[in-house]
């Protein structure tokens, strides 16, 4: 009798300290979650703020309204956010297929200088790409591709070096059996049916994944997209061009249609993630785990 | 339908590892021939340089009189089964078995037919429409079959095809291969590393050992007269009891001694030896389990042994036993011979006489294990 008591008290103090732990890490999850999302709601509420356009002490608008976006309409909004979408699409597309190709290859053939080769792109992608900022400015102002035609510029900077972002699909390619492609290869396809008509079907999580994220890069980029269009609006994209307007003499007119430029840049991405959430997931864990 | 003719293949790897070592095989049109051999012994390299999966480090293969060494696997003419059965998942049967025919432009409506009628001889006609992660183990493996057998080709390969499938699917699809085989009428290459596959599906076999051939032979050749100690401890299971023994030769008759018994060589085999005239001396002695048998107590041509363990296999059983000076011994007993008293009375520990007859002995070479009795080219 004693003992079940004992044993009783231990499960009920087991039970206890579970509750207590449990309530205190989501207490904490609670309150990063809050800090994480407040500077989110504020710039979506300051977007639709329309009794003044600098900035205010209080949260809560006082007057709503769609104001400070048909604002942006008249201004060089619509030719930043066409170039980034230009790049972003451009970018996406032929990143992808680069990066595919490259996985695949570096996957499946076996050539001389194949693992030299990896290792130096390992090497490569150590260094900052900051660093080559000065040199390819100077080749693409040769090139005529600066300020006003910068958009094919950083088509080409965002590409150049796409290969070297392989790893992650290298990987998934590597954990589908070798012996599909011998499959393919006895049943007659070529090495390009075998990667389109088999392995890419399977790998759709990484497709996907290398899609977003080919995407996301020229999307969210200030630092070549500045440093390339070099001041002239129609060479810019949206982060530079927001940018702008957050100088000391621009911000007290622009502060509200910034929050709402920030808004729209965030919707398409925002929208884009939700739907290809479960992909995405797969796709980062997928080099690790076999999908 | 072809002949398929490998002369000095050779694989190296790295260019100092060699896989395959001057390979030299003809196979004849229509012929079922099987490779065979412990995991590393290059069965499956062979195997894989004729289908084109891998670069031939040296010599030639030739489908049909013509070499294609450097042909694409597609252009070679073969189709191939592979062991984890290599089937597209993200394809339904019917996708799978017609991808070669689509790749090959062929009209679907004859691309349908061919497809179902592989489907029935396979009897997977109702999972046509299903993915193979829907399949059990023995119907992707008819998938895979199916696949291969649309290509209409000139050779079919099979690379260990039931080495995935329990003991139970695997006689059966045996005996389904060696109808498909009738029915296809076709040569196959056929690599496993089971010797009842082997003997069983082979017209001949060919076994290696670290890249080399051992021998090659019909399954009753390698069984009866194996080239060497390897072949002969290989091919049957329980593997061939083996003996360092002595070959005397008695007034024109020999006899060996293993473990102080004294057995003449009688029937073939000592004619052999008589024909051969070979020298009496040091001899590694073989002998089948199944040719082993119970001896009466204390005859002169007996081996006194002790029971170490008695594996019940239902129509026999297996008696692994240890002699006297420790060498192990395996018998095998039909249980149907044997009285219910000594059935009961096989326990461990319990003394026991075996023997076995000379024609059944095979005598090997004590220094390099070849067998005295076949000429080795």
């Amino acid at each position: 009798m004693s003992t079940n008591n004992a044993s009783m008290k231990k499960h009920m103090g087991l039970k206890a300290s579970r509750v207590v732990s449990n309530t205190v890490i989501y207490v904490i999850l609670i309150a990063m979650s809050v800090i994480w999302l407040i500077p989110f709601v504020c710039i979506v509420l300051q977007s639709f703020r329309v009794e003044n356009t600098w900035q205010v002490g209080y949260i809560l608008p006082k007057q709503w309204g769609w104001d400070n976006y048909a604002a942006l309409l008249k201004t060089d909004f619509k030719v930043w956010y066409l170039n980034t979408f230009i790049m972003a699409l451009v970018v996406s597309v032929l990143q992808t297929m680069i990066v595919l190709c490259m996985s695949y290859t570096l996957s499946r053939f076996r050539f001389k200088l194949r693992q030299p080769l990896m290792k130096l792109m390992l090497v490569l992608g150590m260094f900052p790409g900051m660093l080559t900022m000065i040199i390819l400015y100077r080749v693409l102002k040769d090139l005529g591709m600066t300020q006003a035609n910068a958009v094919p510029g950083l088509i080409l900077v965002y590409i150049a070096s796409s290969g070297m972002g392989y790893y992650v699909s290298k990987g998934f390619f590597d954990t589908i059996s070798k012996s599909l492609d011998e499959a393919a290869r006895v049943d007659g396809a070529t090495r390009l049916q075998i990667l389109f008509k088999i392995i890419l079907p399977l790998s759709k999580p990484i497709v996907i994944y290398t899609i977003l994220t080919a995407f996301m890069g020229p999307w969210g980029d200030f630092v070549f997209a500045r440093y390339i269009s070099f001041g002239t609006s129609a060479g810019m994209n949206v982060a530079v061009g927001l940018n702008g307007w957050l100088s000391l003499d621009q911000i007290d007119q622009r502060y509200t249609m910034f929050c709402a430029g920030g808004v729209i840049v965030a919707i398409p991405v925002a929208v884009l993630f939700m739907c290809l959430q479960k992909y995405y997931v797969e796709g980062v864990t997928g080099g690790a785990v076999k999908g | 339908m072809a002949s398929v003719k490998l002369t000095n293949v050779k694989k190296v790897y790295d260019k100092d590892v060699v896989a395959v070592h001057d390979f030299n095989l003809d196979i004849k049109d229509k012929e079922f021939i099987v490779f065979v051999g412990p995991s590393g012994c290059g069965k499956s390299t062979t195997l894989r340089m004729v289908a084109g999966l891998e670069d031939i480090s040296g010599g030639t293969v030739e489908i049909d009189g013509e070499v294609v060494n450097d042909l694409q696997p597609k252009d070679r003419g073969i189709a191939m089964v592979f062991q984890n059965y290599a089937l597209y998942p993200h394809m339904s049967v019917y996708d799978n078995i017609a991808f070669s025919l689509r790749l090959q432009k062929m009209p679907e409506d004859e691309i349908y037919e061919k497809v179902t009628r592989a489907a029935e001889i396979l009897g997977i006609t109702e999972y046509l429409m299903r993915k193979p992660r829907a399949l059990s183990g023995g119907q992707r493996q008819r998938v895979a079959i199916g696949r291969a057998m649309v290509r209409e080709s000139k050779v079919f390969l099979m690379d260990e095809p039931l080495s995935n499938l329990d003991a139970k699917l695997r006689n059966q699809m045996r005996a389904e291969i060696i109808l498909l085989r009738q029915r296809l009428q076709t040569t196959f290459i056929y690599v496993t590393h089971d010797q009842t596959e082997a003997m069983t599906l082979g017209d001949r076999i060919v076994i290696m050992k670290d890249g080399y051939i051992m021998q090659v032979g019909t399954p009753t050749e390698v069984f009866e007269m194996p080239k060497n100690l390897f072949v002969a401890e290989f091919i049957g299971a329980p593997k061939m009891n083996i003996m360092g023994t002595e070959l005397l030769k008695e007034n024109g008759e020999y006899y060996v001694t293993p473990f102080g018994a004294k057995i003449k060589v009688d029937g073939i085999k000592g004619a052999m030896l008589k024909e051969k005239n070979i020298a009496a001396g040091k001899i590694t002695l073989g002998v089948r389990p199944e040719h082993m048998v119970l001896a009466e107590e204390g005859a002169a041509n007996a081996i006194p042994v002790t029971l170490e363990v008695n594996e019940m296999m239902g129509s026999e059983l297996h008696l692994h036993v240890l002699t006297e000076d420790g060498t192990k011994l395996i018998l095998r007993i039909p249980t149907i011979d044997l009285d219910a008293t000594l059935r009961t009375e096989m326990t461990n520990g319990k003394k026991l006489w075996v023997t076995f007859a000379g024609k059944v002995m095979h005598f090997f070479d004590a220094e390099n294990e070849t067998n005295v009795l076949v000429d080795q080219d």
